[in-house]
């Protein structure tokens, strides 16, 4: 375990983030309604920095023809291209394989403390595909 | 063969207006080169019509049967080389109007195995109801001249109108348990794109008769849009090359409006060629997807992951690269031993002979564009043992 210190828990509200660069990787935290998510600040495409997208919901579809605007304020959307990524399991929502590196994050002692060997997710298009 | 060399000497005398003096390409000379295939054939695209007038009028109910119908002939660009081949005109009436000649040309002597026939109607006429009986007539007519028990090797199209959906279901529902026919076949023009809404009951009866949808450029009587969104190409020439990539709105219309994703089981068949475009294209629709797909929620794949289990194109003599080495590499690239069927456009001029079909290509490669493809698609072994 390598935990870091990213900032005092009283800087991240719920609906903000902070991204620092621990270990040489750089880390966003978001505070979803009270529930921590860390992640790369790497859109596993193209290499954009995830964290300057835009927190969002999305449409889905229950059956032909129909729209419904579901998981309001757990859709991550990358900078660059637009994909979709569903916090907090960073799961891509228009090309599954795809992942976002997803890292432990716990609060001690009013200190929010991320992981940064415990990163799991894809990095590039081949590991996406397997 | 004198008939052939007849014409040849009296080339520079003015044919006057017997289409068959015009036809400059002839069957036998188009038949030749290439690489004849070991394997056997499924000929998808054979385009036959009534003998006259009155051999079709027959099959018009009362109400029709003294209407004047139009041409069909609002066709712009007259063909230099001629419409059909020189062989298929006969005494007995037009090119693809003869059972027996065009048995004996594609079976007898062309090493044809099976033949899917796709009659044209008059494409889209303002009278929704005359077009619908038109469409009616076409069946009633395929089915009594065609698709008897003497040409068991002759399978069949079911003509829809689908700018009257209702009308056109019921064409569907009234010759889908009839063993002869094999397909649903719809013209290319429309006045909107097939992914519309309007258009699902048609596209939900043919898939739930398991009937591919053959989409075809049809007769043209001055309603339809323009062939191109930019007007009037000047000839033949660039008309005949541009038309097939109309597939291009109707396809990305079945995706995007979700048809394919409602109707796992529906096949459509793009019939005019222009195969060659579709590479590009999905590279396109690929790209944006992943960033576009909110606006359509029910579009569950890429682009381009339907079009193994969905769609399938006919091959066409113009489509692909001339150079043999590029052309391997290009069909691999697009899958092609899994996406094109072959069709031969008799008795039309650009007639495409099974010899030239990708020559070059592997042998297993080219069984499934001539045969297994095909067989699969209309279900063609159906009742054979394996």
């Amino acid at each position: 375990m390598t935990e870091r210190v990213v900032c005092a828990t009283e800087d991240l509200p719920p609906g903000s983030r902070v991204v620092v660069s621990v270990d040489r990787i750089e880390i966003g935290v978001f505070n979803i309604g009270g529930e921590l998510v860390a992640i790369r600040n790497r859109c596993p495409h193209a290499g954009a920095p995830m964290c300057d997208g835009l927190l969002t919901g999305t449409v889905v579809s229950d059956g032909p023809q129909q729209r419904r605007w579901a998981h309001d304020g757990e859709i991550l959307r990358c900078p660059w291209h637009g994909w979709e990524f569903k916090l907090p399991e960073g799961r891509s929502l228009v090309d599954p394989p795809y992942l976002l590196s997803t890292y432990e994050v716990r609060v001690l002692d009013g200190q929010v403390l991320v992981d940064t060997a415990s990163g799991r997710g894809t990095r590039t298009r081949a590991e996406a595909r397997t | 063969m004198s008939a052939a060399g007849a014409a040849r000497r009296e080339g520079t005398e003015l044919a006057g207006d017997d289409p068959a003096r015009l036809a400059t390409v002839s069957l036998e000379t188009a038949a030749r080169g290439g690489r004849p295939p070991a394997c056997a054939i499924v000929d998808a695209s054979v385009h036959v019509r009534p003998r006259s007038q009155a051999e079709f009028r027959a099959y018009l109910p009362r109400l029709w049967k003294t209407r004047r119908l139009p041409s069909g002939d609002g066709y712009y660009y007259p063909n230099p080389a001629g419409n059909h081949l020189r062989e298929t005109y006969s005494d007995a009436g037009p090119p693809g109007s003869d059972p027996d000649l065009l048995h004996r040309h594609l079976i007898t002597d062309g090493g044809v195995d099976r033949v899917v026939l796709h009659p044209l109607t008059l494409g889209l006429l303002p009278d929704i109801d005359l077009l619908g009986a038109v469409c009616s007539a076409t069946n009633a007519w395929l089915a009594d001249t065609w698709l008897g028990p003497t040409h068991d090797r002759f399978h069949g199209t079911i003509r829809v109108a689908p700018g009257d959906p209702v009308a056109a279901v019921a064409e569907i529902e009234r010759w889908a348990a009839h063993p002869g026919f094999v397909q649903v076949g719809v013209p290319m023009q429309s006045l909107q794109p097939y992914g519309k809404r309007q258009f699902w009951p048609v596209w939900e009866a043919a898939a739930a008769h398991g009937l591919p949808v053959c989409v075809h450029a049809d007769a043209e009587t001055g309603v339809e849009h323009a062939p191109t969104p930019a007007g009037y190409l000047h000839t033949h020439f660039g008309h005949a090359a541009v038309a097939p990539f109309m597939f291009v709105n109707h396809l990305t219309s079945l995706m995007t409006e979700g048809v394919l994703d409602h109707l796992p089981g529906l096949r459509v068949v793009f019939a005019d060629g222009g195969f060659d475009l579709l590479g590009p294209m999905m590279w396109r629709l690929d790209k944006d997807y992943r960033a576009m797909r909110v606006d359509m929620p029910w579009m569950t794949r890429l682009p381009s992951e339907y079009l193994a289990e969905q769609v399938r194109f006919v091959a066409h003599r113009m489509d692909g690269p001339d150079d043999a080495a590029v052309a391997g590499e290009w069909l691999s690239m697009v899958d092609a031993d899994r996406l094109l069927v072959y069709g031969s456009n008799y008795p039309n001029w650009d007639f495409l002979p099974p010899g030239l079909v990708y020559p070059d290509a592997a042998a297993e490669a080219r069984e499934r564009i001539l045969h297994g493809n095909a067989t699969r698609l209309y279900e063609l072994d159906r009742g054979e043992t394996a």
